[in-house]
C-alpha cells in the first residue's frame, strides 16, 4: 500500500556529506579570511611580532647579565639575606610576636584614651555653659558669684581629668612609634637594594612593555598601529592647514631607542640618535618621520607602499644623504649643520657663490649680489685680445674660474666683446686719464720683483689669492676658486698702470668690489705691481682687434647676444641695468615631478628627478633638441659639487610647514644667516677661523702660528660692539708684530652692522654695549691689581704692550696693548679669559695664572683678584681713542648690496 | 693660592687603558741593555741663541741651541726606549725635575714613564710660562710668576711633549713620557743603560727631537749586559 505524499526513497537519502563539505568550505574560507586579514594584508603585524620577540630577548639577556653581576656582588648578597631574615622573623618569629602584641596593646590603650578624652570634652562643654550663664547674669546685672563658684568647681574637675588623660596619650604615642619602628625596620635595606637592582630591574619593565598577562600566562603584546598625528603640519591645495599622519613607527619601532644600532632595518636605531632625534631635536613622537624622510606615511600594507615607491606617489622615501634636502623646510640656518648635513651646507655655499642666482630666482636668495666684477670700465683693465679669448672659453685660461663656458663661436665671442668694450670705453678712458702710469716704476727689476713677491706672501694677499698652480685659500667646492688665481695675471691685464691703481685702491676703480685695500704705500704698490707683471707672459697681440671691437655691426650683434646669454646676471654692464634674470625660477624646483622635466632626446638618463638634475648640472645643454635650445652654460663642476647642489635643489619645495614646527626663525637666526653670507662673500674665513672653520691662510704659518691672523671664534662675546663697528670700518693696528694686515674693506654702514650682528648672534650677546663708570672701581681693587700686574707678580707687561710702550724682546713675543682693553674688550669676557685662556682659545700664548694666584693679595681670594685685574684693565687707557690707520679714499657711493 | 701650588693637570680616566698594555712586576735574573748613540755626518757648529729679554737674569751665561748636540761624535739628549716590552720591572713613579734656571730648561730632555709628575722649578725670580705642545695629552699653558717657585705637571700618556716658554721665545725643552719604565736619555758621551730587563728579544728605539726615530733588535740574556750601538745620520 502506497502511502500518501511520502517518498520513502527521498526520506532515506542522507545529505550528511553535503553539509560536511559545506561546513568544510566555510571553515576553510573563514580561516583564509582570518589569515588574509591578519597576515597577508597586515604585514606590519608580522614586523611587530618579530620586534617584540627581539626586544624581549634582548631585555632578557640584559637582565640576566645584570643579575649575574648582582649575584657576584657580596654587598648585594648580604643585604638580601638581611632582608629575608627580617621578613621571616616578622612573619612568624620573635619580631612578629612582639609586633602583634604591640598592636593589640595599642588597640586597648586607644579605647582607654578615647574614654578619658570624652570625659574631658564633657567637662569642657559644661564649662562653656557655665560661662554663658555667667555672662548672661552680668548683662542682666544679677549677682555673679554663684556662677563663678560653679565655674571654679568645673575648672578643678577638668584639671583632674587632664592629668589622667596625659599619661594615656603618651603611652599610646609610644606604642604607635614602636609599631612603626618595627614595621619600617626593612625600609633602609629595601631602599639600598632598589638602588643596587635598578640597573637590572629596568629590563623587567622593558619585558612587561612587550607582553601582557592573562591569569598566570604571559603573551606577546597584540600588534597595534603606531601613529603620530601632526596637526596643521601641511597645507592643502587651498592653502588651508591640514594634519599629517605618520605610521612609520608601526614597523620602525626602535628608531628612537638606544641599543638597536646594530640591528637590521626596520628595527635599527636612527643614526646619531642622541643628536638628531632624542627628545630635544626631532622627537619622532612630536614631529613624525616623513617631515624629513618623505614616503607615504599613512600606508602600512607593504614596504613599497609605505616608502612611497609606488606609481604616482610624488614623495618617495629620501634615502641616505638625500634626506638633507629636507632641513631647509624648517631651518633657516643650515650652514651650522656642516657635520650632520654636509652636502646641504656645501650645496648652499656653492649655489650662492658659483653664481646660480645670477640667472635663477629663488625665494630667500634674491638679494645675493652679482658675483662677478663690473664691466663698466673693463676696457681700462684687460687686454682686448685676451677678452675675446676669455669669452670664447674662460676655462682655457683659468680652469678653476667660476665663470662658466658659454661655448660661443669665435665671431659671437668677438661680437659680445665688442659690445661690452664699446659700452665701457667712455668711463674707462676717463679713469685712465685721471690715473696715470706711476712714476718710478722699474719694470722687470729683479730686486723689486723679489720685494713684491715677499710683500704678497706676507701682508695678506694669499688670504684670498693663489699665485701658482693649485694654490688657493678658501675652497669653493672641489673644482672652483672663490678668488682668481693670479699665476698668469700679466697675460690678462692691459698693463702695470691698471694693476698699480687697482691694488692701491680697488674701490677707486670698482666701487662695489669685494677686493679690499691693504693700505699699500706707493713703494709697496710699485713692487707688487712689478711682481704681478712677472706672472705669466704678456698677451699675444691680435691684429686689428681694436677695429673689430669698434665695428658697429659687431657691437649691434653683441648687444643681442649679451641679452640672450644674460651676461648681466653676474656682471654690471652699462646699458643692461634693467634686465632681469634669464633662467627659470627654481623656488619650487625640488617639487617637480618627472613628468614636468624634459628629457629631450636623451635615452641614457633614468627617468627620475635625481638623474635629470644630475645630468642637467653635468651637461647643461644635454636635453636640447633640434627644436628646443638650451642656454645654460657649462660650469665644469666636480661630481661631488653637483651632488651637493642637487641636495640643496631638492629642498626647494612647494611646501609650507606649519609655524609651530619651524626651527627658531627669530631675528637672531636671521642675523646670523645674513651676516655669515656677507662674511663668506668678503671671504673673512680666508684669514680668520670663524665658527671653528676656515683660517685657511694659516697653512702658510705652520712654523709660527703666532704670526697668523687671530681666530675669531667667540668674537662677539669678546669685544664691545661699538669698538668692533669702528674697527671694521677702519682697522687699526692691534698686533704690531704681525706682518699680515687686516685690510680695509670699505664696508657700508649696513654691511658693518650686519657683520657685528653676525658675531653677536653667534655668541648670543644680549648686551652689546658697555658703559665704564670709573667711580665704580673700588680703590682697593685698583691698588691690588697694580701689584698683581707688576713684575713681582704676574709681570703682564713682560709681553703686553703698555699704552704704546713696547715690551722687551722680539716682536713675535708681544701681546696686545692693554690700554686698548677699555675701548675694545667686554669686561665680562676679561674675567672668563683670565680664568682659563686655553678654554677660550686653545693654543693661546697667554698662560693660565689661575688657579695659582698669590696668597697675600686681596686675602688670597682668586675671584676677587680676577675682578680687580678686570677693573684695572678697564681703568687704564682712559680717554685713549683708537687711532685710525690711514684709510684710502673710499667713494661715498658705496651702496648696500641689492 | 698655595694649595693649588702643586697644580696637577690630570686626565687619569683616559690614561688607564693606555697604560694597561705594560705589566710591571718582579724581574728575576734580569739582564741589561747598554750602549751608545753615534752621530753620522758633520756635527753642526754650536749656535748661540739671541737673548733679547730679561737680560740681567737670562743673559748671565751664553745660551746655546740645545736642539742638536754632538760631543766627539756622540749624540747627546737622545731618548732610548724598548718599544715592544709588555712585561718587566715595576713602574715606580718618582717626581722628576725640570729646571728653568737662567731661562733654560735643564735637562733639555727629560724622559720618564707616563704618569710621572714633573716638578718645574723657577729660581729666576721672573715670569716664565710652561706651554706644552701636546696632542695625545691635554695641552697646558701655565704661568709661573716669580712667587711660584715650583709648579707640578703630570704627563699621563706616552708622548714626546715639547715645552716652550712664550715669555722667552728661545726656551724650549722636551718631556718624554713612555709606556714602560725602560727609558734613558743619552749623556755627554752618548751612552745609556737600561737595566733589570727580563731575558728576551726586544726592539730598542732611539728618538731625537731633530733626527727622528731609528730602531734595532736586541736580545737580552739573563744576568748579562747586551751591548748595542746606534748610528743616527744627520739631516
Ligand atoms: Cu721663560
Amino acid at each position: 500500500m502506497a502511502e500518501r505524499g511520502v517518498d520513502q526513497k527521498e526520506e532515506k537519502k542522507s545529505y550528511g556529506s553535503v553539509f560536511v563539505l559545506g561546513a568544510g568550505i566555510l571553515a576553510a574560507l573563514s580561516l583564509w579570511a582570518f589569515l588574509d586579514d591578519n597576515i597577508t594584508r597586515r604585514p606590519w603585524k608580522g614586523f611587530q611580532a618579530k620586534f617584540y620577540r627581539l626586544d624581549y630577548n634582548k631585555a632578557q639577556a640584559a637582565y640576566d647579565e645584570e643579575d649575574k653581576k648582582l649575584q657576584a656582588d657580596d654587598k648585594y648578597k648580604e643585604l638580601s639575606q638581611k632582608l629575608a631574615a627580617f621578613q621571616a622573623s616578622l612573619a612568624d618569629g620573635e619580631v612578629g610576636k612582639k609586633l602583634n602584641s604591640q598592636i593589640a596593646e595599642e588597640a586597648r590603650v586607644t579605647v582607654k584614651f578615647q574614654e578619658a578624652d570624652q570625659k574631658v570634652k564633657d567637662v569642657k562643654s559644661e564649662l562653656e555653659e557655665a560661662w554663658y550663664e555667667h555672662d548672661h547674669a552680668v548683662q542682666q546685672k544679677r549677682k555673679i558669684e554663684p556662677y563663678l563658684e560653679v565655674i571654679a568647681a568645673l575648672d578643678k574637675k577638668k584639671a583632674v581629668l587632664d592629668k589622667e588623660l596625659e599619661p594615656i596619650r603618651e603611652k599610646r604615642n609610644q606604642l604607635k612609634d614602636e609599631i612603626k619602628k618595627i614595621q619600617s625596620g626593612a625600609k633602609e635595606i629595601e631602599t639600598e637594594l632598589v638602588k643596587m637592582t635598578g640597573e637590572r630591574d629596568k629590563w623587567i619593565r622593558v619585558m612587561e612593555n612587550v607582553t601582557f598577562k592573562l591569569g598566570p600566562f604571559t603573551f606577546p603584546k597584540i600588534p597595534k598601529i603606531q601613529q603620530v598625528s601632526l596637526d596643521e603640519f601641511d597645507r592643502n591645495r587651498f592653502d588651508q592647514p591640514v594634519a599629517r599622519v605618520d605610521r612609520c613607527q608601526t614597523c620602525h619601532l626602535a628608531i628612537n631607542r638606544p641599543g638597536f644600532e646594530k640591528e637590521a632595518n626596520p628595527y635599527k636605531t636612527h643614526p646619531r640618535r642622541e643628536v638628531l632625534l632624542a627628545d630635544s631635536a626631532h622627537s619622532p613622537d612630536k614631529i613624525g618621520c616623513t617631515g624629513c624622510h618623505e614616503g607615504q606615511g599613512m600606508a602600512v600594507n607593504g614596504v613599497k607602499q609605505a616608502h612611497g615607491d609606488v606609481h604616482l606617489w610624488e614623495f618617495p622615501l629620501l634615502r641616505g644623504a638625500k634626506v638633507q634636502s629636507s632641513c631647509t623646510s624648517c631651518h633657516q640656518d643650515v650652514q651650522k649643520f656642516a657635520e650632520d648635513a654636509p652636502l646641504l651646507a656645501e650645496g648652499q655655499r656653492l649655489f650662492e657663490q658659483v653664481g646660480c642666482t645670477g640667472c635663477h630666482l629663488v625665494k630667500g636668495y634674491e638679494n645675493i649680489p652679482k658675483i662677478a666684477p663690473s664691466l663698466k670700465k673693463i676696457s681700462a683693465k684687460v687686454d682686448p685680445g685676451w677678452m675675446v679669448r676669455w669669452i670664447e672659453n674662460p676655462h682655457k685660461f683659468r680652469q678653476r674660474t667660476r665663470m662658466p663656458n658659454f661655448d660661443l663661436k669665435p665671431d659671437d665671442a668677438l661680437a659680445v666683446a665688442a659690445y661690452i668694450w664699446s659700452q665701457s670705453k667712455e668711463e674707462a678712458d676717463q679713469w685712465t686719464q685721471t690715473h696715470p702710469a706711476p712714476a718710478g716704476f722699474r719694470e722687470g727689476d729683479p730686486n723689486d720683483i723679489a720685494k713684491g713677491k715677499k710683500l704678497v706672501e706676507t701682508i695678506g694677499c694669499k688670504g684670498c689669492h693663489g699665485f701658482a698652480d693649485g694654490e688657493f685659500s678658501t675652497p669653493l667646492g672641489k673644482s672652483k676658486d672663490l678668488v682668481p688665481n693670479l699665476k698668469d695675471i700679466a697675460a690678462k691685464v692691459v698693463g702695470p698702470q691698471w694693476i698699480y691703481h687697482w691694488i692701491k685702491n680697488p674701490r677707486g676703480f670698482e666701487p662695489e668690489t669685494r677686493m679690499p685695500s691693504l693700505r699699500l704705500s706707493d713703494d709697496e704698490a710699485l713692487s707688487i705691481t712689478n711682481y704681478l707683471m712677472s706672472l705669466g707672459g704678456r698677451p699675444d697681440p691680435v691684429a686689428g682687434i681694436q677695429e673689430k671691437l669698434a665695428d658697429a655691426k659687431n657691437i649691434k650683434r653683441g648687444e643681442v647676444l649679451v641679452r640672450k646669454w644674460g651676461c648681466f646676471g653676474c656682471h654690471d654692464i652699462k646699458g643692461m641695468e634693467k634686465e632681469s634674470r634669464i633662467g627659470a625660477e627654481l623656488t619650487t624646483f625640488g617639487s617637480k615631478t618627472v613628468e614636468e622635466l624634459g628629457f629631450g632626446n636623451r635615452t641614457d638618463v633614468k627617468h627620475t628627478w635625481d638623474d635629470w638634475t644630475y645630468f642637467k648640472l653635468k651637461t647643461p645643454r644635454g636635453y636640447a633638441t633640434e627644436r628646443i635650445e638650451q642656454l645654460m652654460p657649462q660650469f665644469n663642476l666636480h661630481d661631488d659639487d653637483i651632488k651637493a647642489l642637487r641636495t640643496l635643489l631638492g629642498g626647494f619645495r612647494e611646501r609650507k610647514v606649519g609655524q609651530r614646527y619651524l626651527a627658531d626663525q627669530g631675528l637672531r637666526v636671521q642675523q646670523v644667516v645674513e651676516g655669515r653670507r656677507l662674511m663668506q662673500q668678503y671671504n673673512c674665513v680666508g684669514c680668520h677661523e670663524i665658527e671653528k672653520q676656515g683660517g685657511f691662510v694659516r697653512k702658510y704659518y705652520q712654523e709660527n702660528v703666532a704670526l697668523a691672523p687671530p681666530p675669531l671664534n667667540g668674537q662677539g662675546e669678546k669685544v664691545q660692539s661699538s669698538w668692533f663697528y669702528s674697527f671694521l670700518k677702519s682697522p687699526t693696528t692691534l698686533r704690531p708684530w704681525l706682518e699680515i694686515r687686516m685690510p680695509t674693506f670699505g664696508f657700508s654702514d649696513e654691511h658693518t652692522t650686519q657683520l657685528v650682528n653676525y658675531f653677536n648672534g653667534l655668541s648670543k650677546v644680549e648686551q652689546p654695549y658697555h658703559y665704564i663708570d670709573d667711580r665704580k672701581f673700588p680703590a682697593e681693587n685698583l691698588e691690588a691689581a697694580k701689584i698683581l700686574a707688576s713684575a713681582e707678580y704676574f709681570n703682564c707687561f713682560s709681553c703686553h704692550v703698555q699704552g704704546g710702550k713696547n715690551p722687551e724682546g722680539p716682536k713675535e713675543g708681544w701681546a696686545p696693548d692693554l690700554a686698548m682693553a677699555r675701548q675694545r674688550l667686554n669686561p665680562n669676557w676679561i674675567i672668563k679669559w683670565l680664568k682659563d685662556p686655553q678654554k677660550i682659545q686653545p693654543g693661546a700664548k697667554m698662560p693660565s695664572f689661575y688657579p695659582g694666584g698669590p696668597d697675600n693679595i686681596l686675602g688670597g681670594k682668586e675671584d676677587r683678584q680676577i675682578e680687580a685685574l678686570r677693573d684695572y684693565l678697564m681703568s687704564i687707557g682712559r680717554g685713549a681713542a683708537p687711532a685710525a690707520a690711514a684709510a684710502p679714499q673710499v667713494p661715498a657711493k658705496a651702496k648696500p648690496a641689492k | 693660592m698655595n694649595k693649588f701650588g702643586s697644580l696637577v693637570l690630570a686626565m687619569s680616566l683616559v690614561a688607564a687603558p693606555a697604560m694597561a698594555a705594560y705589566e710591571g712586576g718582579d724581574v728575576k735574573d734580569g739582564g741589561s741593555i747598554s750602549g751608545s748613540v753615534k752621530f753620522k755626518g758633520t756635527a753642526p757648529a754650536p749656535k748661540k741663541l739671541d737673548v733679547g729679554k730679561d737680560k740681567e737674569v737670562c743673559g748671565k751665561t751664553a745660551k746655546m741651541d740645545q736642539s742638536l748636540i754632538v760631543e766627539g761624535g756622540n749624540l747627546v739628549n737622545a731618548v732610548v726606549t724598548i718599544t715592544d716590552i709588555k712585561k718587566g720591572k715595576k713602574i715606580e713613579l718618582k717626581k722628576v725635575q725640570f729646571d728653568q734656571n737662567g731661562c733654560e730648561y735643564t735637562p733639555h730632555v727629560v724622559a720618564f714613564p707616563a704618569g710621572t709628575t714633573v716638578e718645574v722649578i723657577n729660581p729666576d725670580g721672573i715670569l716664565h710660562n710652561v706651554h706644552s705642545y701636546s696632542k695625545v695629552n691635554t695641552a697646558f699653558n701655565q704661568a709661573q710668576p716669580k712667587f711660584k717657585k715650583t709648579l707640578e705637571v703630570k704627563i699621563e700618556k706616552p708622548e714626546a711633549v715639547e715645552v716652550k716658554c712664550d715669555v722667552h721665545g728661545w726656551m724650549h725643552g722636551w718631556l718624554v713620557a713612555t709606556e714602560s719604565p725602560y727609558v734613558a736619555v743619552t749623556d755627554k758621551s752618548g751612552s745609556f743603560k737600561l737595566d733589570n730587563v727580563p731575558a728576551g728579544s726586544y726592539t730598542v728605539e732611539v728618538w731625537h727631537e731633530k733626527l727622528g726615530k731609528s730602531t734595532q733588535k736586541v736580545t737580552v740574556k739573563a744576568k748579562e749586559d747586551a751591548k748595542v750601538t746606534f748610528e743616527v745620520a744627520g739631516k
